[in-house]
């Protein structure tokens, strides 16, 4: 801390987000203290340089559409490769996630996963590890049967509208 | 993203449809989502590395990385204001394997940019080696200069440096009001009256 004033003081006056107490303690000061006022133009001066330069980096680093296209591409095959046959998509573990948990206050959690493995078993997926978004839909169909048959209709199509998103 | 101690030439970066994007993606996960999330921030990590020395093949490279990350890990996130900072943690802690890997020597060399890379700047000859945020950064310790390009660059607030960097908020202002310091050497001064007109105009505005 010089003359009263802290880094922190300085730091918060230059990005001018420092309490009204602290900016006119600063300003009371620069005004008698020509030391202090050299360093306020230097660092306000390199603040500013900083800024120009940054606005300038910005303007200028910008890939093509088609770049950025590209690395998107990328970003999807090397998601694609890494996954281990019978992960689970992001997405459909999420919404089987959802659907556990609608299904569980209702019939009990081990009850949850038995209907959903066994509306994978009689759906195209075959096991709940092979559901895909692909064969989502057969999946949910056979789900919804499975939910309307243990708690009604309105439990079912509780369950059909959770499946969806 | 908090707005605190940002001034104008921030505002013009934070976007805030940025935020219903990053939202959306963490409420849904799906892919459409994502592609949203990395057509509005893949830009700014890319443009990270290329200013922390990577040249631009592996600056690619590690910015599909890093979205792999984020398709993969995004999870483990709840709140979209925390998004970025989580965002450039992923980003640097990528860089920082790079560099390790990279290193032959027995010495760690944390900043290999200067001579190795410099040839590879060539990638893009026009834009990088001539941009004057380079030669400012230059003059700052490798810490520093993820700070000042977080910071000034990419518009983190201190907060959002403080979860990407993992240091507290306090350590944070110090290093920045340090690197500024060190660039006002290397800067030279305000035209005469200039900081002057700044604190009238200030006390104008309060």
């Amino acid at each position: 801390m010089k003359h009263g004033i802290s880094e922190l003081d300085w730091n918060d006056y230059l990005d001018r987000c420092a309490p009204q107490d602290v900016c006119d303690r600063i300003e009371t000061h620069l005004i008698g203290c020509l030391q202090c006022w050299e360093f306020y133009e230097r660092v306000s001066s390199a603040t500013r340089d900083l800024q120009d330069a940054a606005e300038e980096a910005r303007a200028r680093i910008t890939p093509e559409d088609r770049h950025l296209h590209r690395m998107l591409s990328g970003v999807f095959a090397r998601v694609r490769a890494a996954e281990p046959k019978g992960d689970l998509h992001p997405q459909v573990k999420g919404r089987l996630s959802r659907l556990e948990t609608v299904l569980a206050p209702f019939c009990g959690p081990q009850a949850a996963v038995c209907a959903l493995q066994a509306a994978a078993r009689n759906s195209p997926a075959a096991s709940l590890d092979q559901v895909t978004l692909d064969n989502w839909g057969p999946f949910l169909e056979r789900l919804t049967a499975i939910a309307a048959a243990m708690c009604g209709e309105t439990f079912a199509g509780l369950v059909r509208e959770s499946g969806q998103y | 993203m908090s707005s605190s101690g940002a001034e104008g030439y921030l505002a013009e970066i934070l976007q805030v449809e940025d935020k219903h994007v990053i939202e959306e993606f963490l409420a849904t996960r799906s892919d459409e989502a994502f592609c949203a999330v990395f057509e509005a921030a893949c830009v700014r990590v890319r443009r990270y590395f290329l200013l922390r020395g990577l040249d631009a093949a592996t600056a690619d490279d590690m910015t599909q990385n890093v979205f792999v990350k984020v398709y993969r890990e995004a999870g483990q996130l709840r709140e979209a204001d925390r998004f970025y900072g989580w965002l450039f943690a992923v980003a640097r802690n990528e860089m920082i394997s790079y560099w390790r890997r990279e290193a032959v020597s027995d010495k760690v060399q944390l900043e290999p940019l200067e001579k190795s890379h410099a040839a590879n700047l060539m990638t893009e000859p026009e834009v990088l080696p001539a941009l004057r945020i380079k030669q400012l950064l230059k003059a700052l310790d490798p810490p520093e200069r993820d700070l000042v390009v977080l910071r000034f660059v990419e518009g983190l607030s201190y907060e959002e440096l403080a979860v990407a960097l993992k240091l507290p908020l306090g350590t944070i202002k110090w290093r920045i009001f340090n690197a500024r310091k060190k660039l006002s050497r290397i800067a030279g001064p305000l035209p005469a009256g200039d900081a002057r007109k700044q604190i009238n105009s200030r006390k104008q505005i309060n």
